[in-house]
């Protein structure tokens, strides 16, 4: 992990005997097919608590943390995107890349598994994941075409309420200015 | 020269004294040797002056000096030749004559017009090549004394306080 690179060699320890699977941080994980999680999913997007896949992004995010010899505020954004693509696509959730959009950071996230209409479940575990990642509370919201604004948490509520009365990506971001002082 | 000369006419004139008929052709014939040796006349005319002393005889000049004061030459015919050895100072280049042998070369003088224009000759001599003049736009010109800055790489954290600070307009 030192070269700046993600190395998947040994990140899962099957335990046959004990019937076991565990993370190289040692992390016990269930390996569930698509089409359970999607039920599981779509049931607590309905209920309005998506606390378990929130909780699933923050594991995450400790694996990429792991493998980074540095704080992620400090390294590039292809290093951070190096090792959180490689964790996400372990766990299998797809393939995920940052975009650019102004002043707003974009994560696209391919071939992900299909869990509700509405991508809240994945949404919220790149939330969880980013947040873990950046030490900090970020939400990622929905836009379509499988792509999530990354937003402060404070904001995502009237971003989501955009995206729900049809703005796309362009003009959500053309609605959002910078309040960063400069 | 001089001695000599003193000493024919000191015994011409002891001839003259002896023997007052042979004198006449005697001198007459050492006039004649006289002046067949020394080329002039000058000694023949001066016999009859009598020998200066040496106080009253002219300092010899140098020879390498003129006895006599020479001709006005003009400074810049270098090319006189009163002098034996002349010092040629010229701004220009020596003449030198160009051998006959060379062919002249025929210099062909090429008409101005090129390939086949229909317009007419004097119309195109009319033609006068001008300056074309470039009008300033107004525009200032930047001159960059320092280096370019390239933007330093944004890390991960630029981008994320970025897309945070994000707020409704």
């Amino acid at each position: 992990m030192h070269d700046g690179r993600f190395d998947p060699s040994g990140f899962y320890e099957f335990n046959l005997t004990g019937g076991t699977v565990r993370t190289r941080a040692g992390e016990r994980v269930v390996v569930l097919s698509e089409g359970v999680l999607s039920a599981l999913v779509e049931a607590a997007a309905r209920d309005g608590d998506l606390t378990p896949l929130r909780r699933l992004g923050e594991l995450l995010g400790e694996q990429v943390l792991s493998g980074l010899d540095r704080p992620a505020s400090v390294l590039s954004a292809e290093a951070v995107l190096g090792h959180t693509s490689a964790v996400t696509a372990l766990f299998g959730w797809g393939r995920l890349a940052f975009e650019r959009w102004g002043p707003a950071l974009v994560i696209a996230l391919r071939d992900k598994p299909e869990l509700d209409q509405d991508e809240l479940g994945a949404a919220a575990l790149l939330g969880g994941m980013f947040s873990e990642i950046s030490q900090r509370q970020v939400s990622c919201v929905p836009t379509g075409d499988s792509k999530f604004i990354m937003v402060d948490f404070e904001v995502a509520e009237t971003v989501w309420g955009w995206y729900k009365d049809g703005a796309d990506l362009p003009a959500i971001v053309g609605m959002l200015e910078s309040k960063r002082a400069s | 020269m001089s001695n000599r000369e003193d000493r024919l006419r000191s015994l011409l004139d002891k001839v003259r004294a002896k023997r007052p008929e042979e004198r006449t052709t005697h001198a007459a014939e050492a006039l004649e040797r006289i002046r067949t040796a020394s080329g002039t006349t000058a000694a023949a005319v001066a016999t009859s002056s009598p020998p200066l002393p040496p106080s009253a005889r002219p300092t010899p000049i140098p020879s390498s000096l003129p006895t006599q004061a020479a001709p006005e030459r003009h400074p810049s015919s270098p090319t006189s030749r009163g002098l034996d050895s002349p010092t040629r100072y010229s701004s220009q280049p020596p003449r030198v004559e160009r051998p006959l042998s060379a062919e002249p070369r025929a210099q062909s003088v090429r008409p101005v017009s090129v390939g086949p224009s229909s317009a007419p000759p004097a119309a195109r001599r009319a033609e006068s090549i001008r300056p074309q003049s470039v009008v300033p736009t107004g525009q200032p010109v930047v001159y960059a004394t320092d280096p370019p800055e390239f933007p330093r790489p944004k890390t991960f954290g630029d981008l994320l306080e970025l897309t945070l600070s994000l707020r409704p307009r």
